[in-house]
């Protein structure tokens, strides 16, 4: 019964990974981190995507307040924030969150406010959502893996 | 001896695991302030099996490569970091520690790409970065020393060149010339300037309009060497040489990228002033050093290194003619006190040099007294007997300036290794397994290493540890502490030893070797002390210790036909010295080499260990 729950949260995973990979979410460089998992960092890809989160989430709101400032917005500025964004985007393979981020840095080479302040808002769109289906990801993981963990006294 | 043929197959296997291994271990500094990236590339190196340092800060990366000179391989550096720019730091790591330095960027647009190519990357990766780009960063590596290896040649005719085409240009470009415009320059000049124009553009912007053009007349030159002079090659920065030389319309960028050129040329000079400082106690009058280095620049580099280079000299030659070359003018030479940085720098290139010398100076008598036990005292007589008699001494210093001699000499190094190395010859370069390194294995006379610390313990500060533990047990011989130079003294312990030194010394290595190193990589350290003389000073000690590379004498002794055979075709190599045949002389060796690298067994060398 415990074996079974562990091959339907297996699938669960991957059928959640497909959809993200469908829509776009993720590319395949999420599988070259999910490769670089192991023994010695068990938790990479969590590690990881953690960092991520706490980097983006600094990276918006200094975007935000860069914006916010209605009179003289630091273009150059978020210029950096954003080259920052969609390096660190890319490489865990967030590559809805990295598009977005191009076209906000093209927005504000422009010194477009407008143009910017509707990437902002996609991106934080773009980001709750990675942030949400990651998180759900790895929910699942971990579920997974604890059902794995109970199994073996089962075997006896 | 004892199991001799078991042992073949061990060396074998041994010799190439190093070098199918050779990546492994390339030490990588990371440079990002994006912990994410930082966090993935560091795991995928680890997953390279390099040994990674990562760094968030452009400054800190900064000073951890001035403080630990020679313990990277290679930087990788983001483009974008708010304390410096990574371009600024490409430029500041090229100029001082003439590391590969691979930049990334999220952001690959083309005018970044070429900032970043004509700040001297030697690649620029585009996040995401796949560990398939990783893998191969070691090739940057690779062809670094490669290239620095044969760059002394380059470099050096190059300037040389220059300098002759300066003079013949000189009737139309009479002093130091700020041009505006390339008319004039010919073909060859112009892709030199476009390559300094090239390194102009990039600290301003590109769309700018054109900058003038410095040529670097032989009286600019003149002006900028004694500028270097007056400052002390070390503390010769680009800034405090523009003041100095307070020419109208020079930029620092002028200067710096000269600067940049002439880094061979720099650390060359910083020897040879090492040297003649210490012989003629000339205080730090440069105009000596100058004066030399042209002599021996027109001879060393020019004509011996274009021969060599084209590999119509034997390398051996090439150190004997540069034995006797710097020989000659510094017989009374105490061994300079370089600083540190130099040191190591030179050390590679002495390391390298070494076995050859090696060859050159102990294969004779080996050949003339096979028997193994009189071989080693026949040594030691024939070295004692040096270090009494004063002309003797001459030779021997000889070889000490040979071995910090003129960078060029390693060049020399590249036309053999194929040849007695069976492994490849770039893997050499790096680490371990180097064809010199076998070949001193071969020779296995082989004090280099030993003589090798010699050379190197004045440099480094701390190294009286290693001195003093080499009196300590060289005892017979205490009368060499009052030999002035670090070199002779551990030379000539290393010579003395014979058995029962052997094992003092075997037991001090074994103590001070690294227990991590040592496994895997025991017949290179025997011969090759190279990695560990890049290292910093603390390297540097267990690399001497280990590399006391005493094994590799014991297996003389016990192999002692082979190295005759040896011997003799290096001494044939020796005769025929120039030109004629050289690929014959090399094939020769590549038939000897392999047979004696066989008797060499790591095997032997650990059971001396464990006696």
């Amino acid at each position: 019964m415990l074996g079974l729950g562990v091959e339907r949260l297996r699938a669960d995973m991957n059928r959640l990974l497909a959809l993200l990979f469908h829509q776009g979410v993720l590319d395949e460089q999420f599988l070259q981190l999910q490769q670089l998992q192991d023994e010695s960092s068990p938790n990479f890809v969590s590690e990881v995507v953690n960092i991520y989160f706490q980097e983006s989430e600094k990276l918006l709101r200094n975007l935000r307040s860069l914006l916010m400032d209605r009179e003289l917005s630091d273009y150059k500025k978020m210029g950096v924030h954003l080259n920052q964004f969609i390096g660190s985007s890319s490489s865990i393979g967030a590559k809805r969150v990295r598009n977005v981020c191009v076209a906000f840095r093209v927005a504000s080479e422009q010194n477009n406010r407008l143009g910017c302040l509707r990437a902002l808002e996609l991106l934080e769109h773009e980001y709750c959502y990675l942030k949400n289906k990651l998180h759900e990801l790895f929910q699942i993981e971990q579920q997974r893996l604890l059902a794995a963990a109970v199994r073996y006294p089962v075997q006896h | 001896m004892v199991s001799m043929s078991g042992e073949v197959a061990t060396c074998k296997s041994e010799a190439t695991v190093v070098t199918d291994h050779f990546p492994v271990g390339l030490r990588v500094l990371v440079v990002d302030d994006d912990v994410v990236c930082l966090r993935i590339i560091e795991q995928m190196l680890r997953r390279c099996k390099y040994s990674v340092t990562t760094c968030t800060q452009a400054m800190v990366a900064l000073n951890l490569l001035r403080e630990k000179r020679g313990t990277f391989d290679i930087v990788l550096s983001d483009v974008h970091m708010p304390d410096m720019d990574g371009f600024k730091l490409l430029e500041l790591v090229g100029l001082e520690m003439d590391l590969p330095v691979i930049m990334m960027s999220g952001d690959g647009r083309t005018n970044l790409v070429m900032r970043g190519v004509q700040h001297g990357a030697c690649d620029y990766l585009i996040k995401p970065i796949r560990d398939e780009e990783l893998k191969n960063i070691w090739q940057h590596v690779v062809r670094k020393r490669y290239n620095s290896s044969k760059e002394p040649e380059c470099s050096g005719s190059l300037d040389d060149n220059d300098r002759y085409r300066r003079r013949s240009d000189d009737a139309e470009c009479a002093s130091s010339v700020i041009e505006g415009a390339d008319g004039v320059l010919k073909p060859q000049k112009k892709k030199r300037e476009a390559k300094e124009d090239d390194t102009e553009m990039e600290n301003d912007d590109p769309s700018t309009t054109k900058k003038p053009r410095v040529v670097w007349s032989v009286e600019l030159h003149q002006q900028f060497v004694s500028a270097v002079n007056q400052l002390g090659i070390d503390k010769a920065v680009p800034k405090r040489i523009l003041e100095l030389m307070n020419v109208p319309g020079l930029t620092r960028e002028n200067v710096a990228s000269h600067l940049q050129e002439n880094q061979k040329f720099r650390l060359y000079l910083k020897r040879l002033s090492g040297v003649v400082q210490q012989q003629g106690g000339l205080p730090s009058t440069f105009c000596g050093p100058i004066e030399q280095n042209s002599e021996l620049g027109s001879l060393g580099r020019f004509d011996i290194q274009a021969l060599a280079a084209s590999g119509q000299i034997p390398p051996e030659t090439l150190t004997a003619l540069h034995a006797e070359l710097l020989g000659r003018s510094t017989s009374n030479l105490v061994l300079p006190a370089v600083e540190q940085q130099n040191l190591v720098q030179v050390s590679l290139q002495q390391a390298k040099c070494i076995p050859v010398d090696q060859v050159m100076a102990y294969g004779q008598p080996l050949l003339k007294c096979p028997a193994s036990i009189s071989n080693s005292k026949h040594l030691s007589q024939a070295i004692l007997s040096a270090e009494d008699v004063h002309s003797g001494f001459g030779s021997q210093r000889a070889k000490n300036i040979c071995m910090s001699g003129p960078p060029e000499v390693n060049r020399s190094i590249n036309v053999q290794p194929s040849c007695l190395v069976l492994p490849s010859q770039l893997p050499g370069h790096f680490q371990v397994g180097d064809s010199p390194a076998s070949i001193s294995r071969a020779g296995s006379l082989s004090k280099s290493s030993v003589i090798d610390y010699g050379v190197l313990s004045p440099q480094s500060n701390n190294s009286s540890g290693v001195v003093q533990v080499l009196d300590r047990e060289l005892k017979p011989e205490c009368g060499l502490n009052r030999l002035p130079s670090g070199g002779s003294l551990s030379r000539s312990c290393s010579i003395n030893a014979d058995n029962s030194v052997d094992l003092q010394l075997h037991n001090s290595s074994s103590a001070f070797g690294s227990s991590k190193q040592l496994p895997g990589l025991i017949p290179s350290h025997l011969g090759s002390p190279v990695p560990y003389c890049i290292n910093s000073s603390l390297v540097l000690d267990q690399g001497r210790m280990k590399g006391a590379s005493i094994p590799s004498r014991f297996a003389v002794d016990e192999s002692d036909s082979p190295m005759c055979n040896f011997n003799t075709a290096k001494i044939y190599l020796e005769e025929t010295k120039v030109k004629q045949e050289p690929n014959m002389n090399v094939m020769e060796n590549a038939k000897v080499g392999p047979a004696i690298f066989q008797k060499f067994q790591p095997g032997d060398l650990m059971s001396v260990f464990s006696d």
